[in-house]
């Protein structure tokens, strides 16, 4: 099927396979490898990606269904404020669930300035991390609300 | 495996007719049914981009339509559906809730299905299109993984009757807070004048091939005075009644002892002794 959307602010057009998901296309056809296989059944989040303002797991959509909308990868970020704060608060262990849970910091930090705690850990539910433990993935997220409202 | 996307109504009729197909708008089941081999259909059929308003209020009726995320109904004012503002949250994740559907969560009939419980409980009603049907949720349920829908129909609406001057109870047991499947699922609705019930709903989750609801049991409560008495009673009752399974999650006779429990809490939590509460 022949599909058209824009990926990280730029058009495609592309030919892909109807049964292709979303994260296969994006990792094989398009080279976003930042989007990350984990459980590939909506438990774990490391596929998160944010369509048309929302965070969604990648693993469960299938590419076919970007026709006519807007997706968004830790690729396509203007600017690392958020990957600073992970670094900055000593977010990130391994790594492999670290463009998930930025990806849910962005849709939560896009429409809430000022999130609560509550506000976070809800925005970041759907996203396991097997090394952190958590807190310091909070840390950073509070971090990263204070630079995006320029503090 | 051929991928449907009709824009409009009548052209999803038109490919509903000619291929059937599976439908879905989220697809956060369907896509894990089909990855894990347990659904191989020859057709899908994606409703997302027909384009329908949402979800409204109508005459004392909440209309959740067609495509209307769980998302979009907590960005609706549900204040007059507090308990469903209490169950919306608990259902998947916030990826899960941007993506998945109430209509595609009661045509998945799961016995754990959160959202499918509080249908039972409002008595909802899901309309059928293009033949207009509308039936009680109730009945659209036929067993697990079963619904009355013909192969040239599609689920539209559920609708929801307003109930005021409802107390509510909600809870779901399970081993965390997020992407959390049902052990148990309690849900009520309680309408008390001076101490006595006048009109009671009760329904469990994840304790029988259905969500369950006796009406026979209800009508026991009510006339009753709201006292713990009545409580412990009828929560052995209902105890007895359910016929849950063993399986990951929990024993059936854990499942019992919780049904019991849940309904003796349920007293507490909707205001039963108030002065014992938290002594």
């Amino acid at each position: 099927m022949r599909i058209a959307f824009n990926l990280n602010g730029k058009n495609y057009h592309r030919d892909v396979s109807e049964e292709k998901r979303l994260l296969d296309f994006l990792r094989e056809d398009m080279n976003m490898t930042s989007v990350k296989e984990g459980c590939g059944e909506g438990e774990c989040g490391a596929c998160t990606v944010i369509i048309d303002g929302k965070a969604v797991n990648s693993c469960l959509i299938l590419a076919v269904e970007i026709d006519g909308h807007s997706v968004l990868t830790l690729e396509g970020l203007k600017n690392d404020i958020i990957q600073q704060a992970f670094i900055d608060s000593g977010a990130i262990q391994c790594g492999f669930c670290t463009p998930g849970m930025i990806m849910s910091t962005k849709a939560l930090l896009d429409s809430v300035k000022n999130p609560t705690e509550e506000q976070i850990k809800t925005a970041l539910e759907g996203n396991i991390c097997r090394c952190t433990g958590y807190i310091k993935i909070i840390d950073a997220v509070k971090e990263a609300a204070k630079k995006y409202r320029g503090e | 495996m051929n991928v449907f996307r009709p824009h409009t109504l009548e052209e999803l009729f038109r490919i509903r007719r000619e291929v059937r197909g599976t439908l879905f708008s989220g697809g956060t089941d369907v896509q894990v049914k089909i990855r894990s081999g347990s659904l191989s259909p020859t057709a899908l059929i994606d409703t997302k981009e027909i384009r329908t308003e949402k979800i409204v209020k109508n005459d004392g009726i909440l209309l959740i339509r067609m495509n209307t995320t769980y998302s979009d109904m907590l960005s609706f004012d549900l204040h007059e559906f507090p308990i469903l503002q209490k169950i919306i949250p608990t259902i998947g994740s916030t990826q899960i809730r941007n993506r998945g559907t109430p209509l595609g969560n009661v045509c998945n009939a799961s016995p754990a299905g959160d959202f499918l419980l509080s249908c039972y409980l409002y008595d909802a009603s899901i309309r059928l299109l293009p033949t207009e049907r509308v039936v009680k949720v109730e009945e659209f349920i036929k067993g697990p993984g079963n619904i009355a829908l013909e192969p040239y129909e599609v689920a539209y609406e559920l609708q929801f009757p307003v109930m005021n001057n409802y107390l509510y109870f909600f809870e779901k047991v399970g081993k965390r807070n997020s992407m959390n499947i049902a052990t148990v699922s309690a849900g009520i609705l309680l309408k008390l004048e001076r101490c006595i019930v006048k009109d009671i709903r009760i329904a469990l989750g994840s304790v029988c091939p259905n969500v369950f609801r006796s009406t026979e049991l209800e009508k026991k409560i009510i006339g009753s005075r709201f006292e713990l008495p009545v409580f412990k009673e009828i929560a052995q009752e209902y105890s007895n009644a359910v016929s849950p399974i063993s399986d990951v999650r929990a024993t059936a006779d854990y499942r019992r002892k919780l049904v019991r429990n849940l309904l003796i809490k349920a007293y507490f939590e909707l205001g039963g002794e108030n002065d014992v509460q938290g002594s």
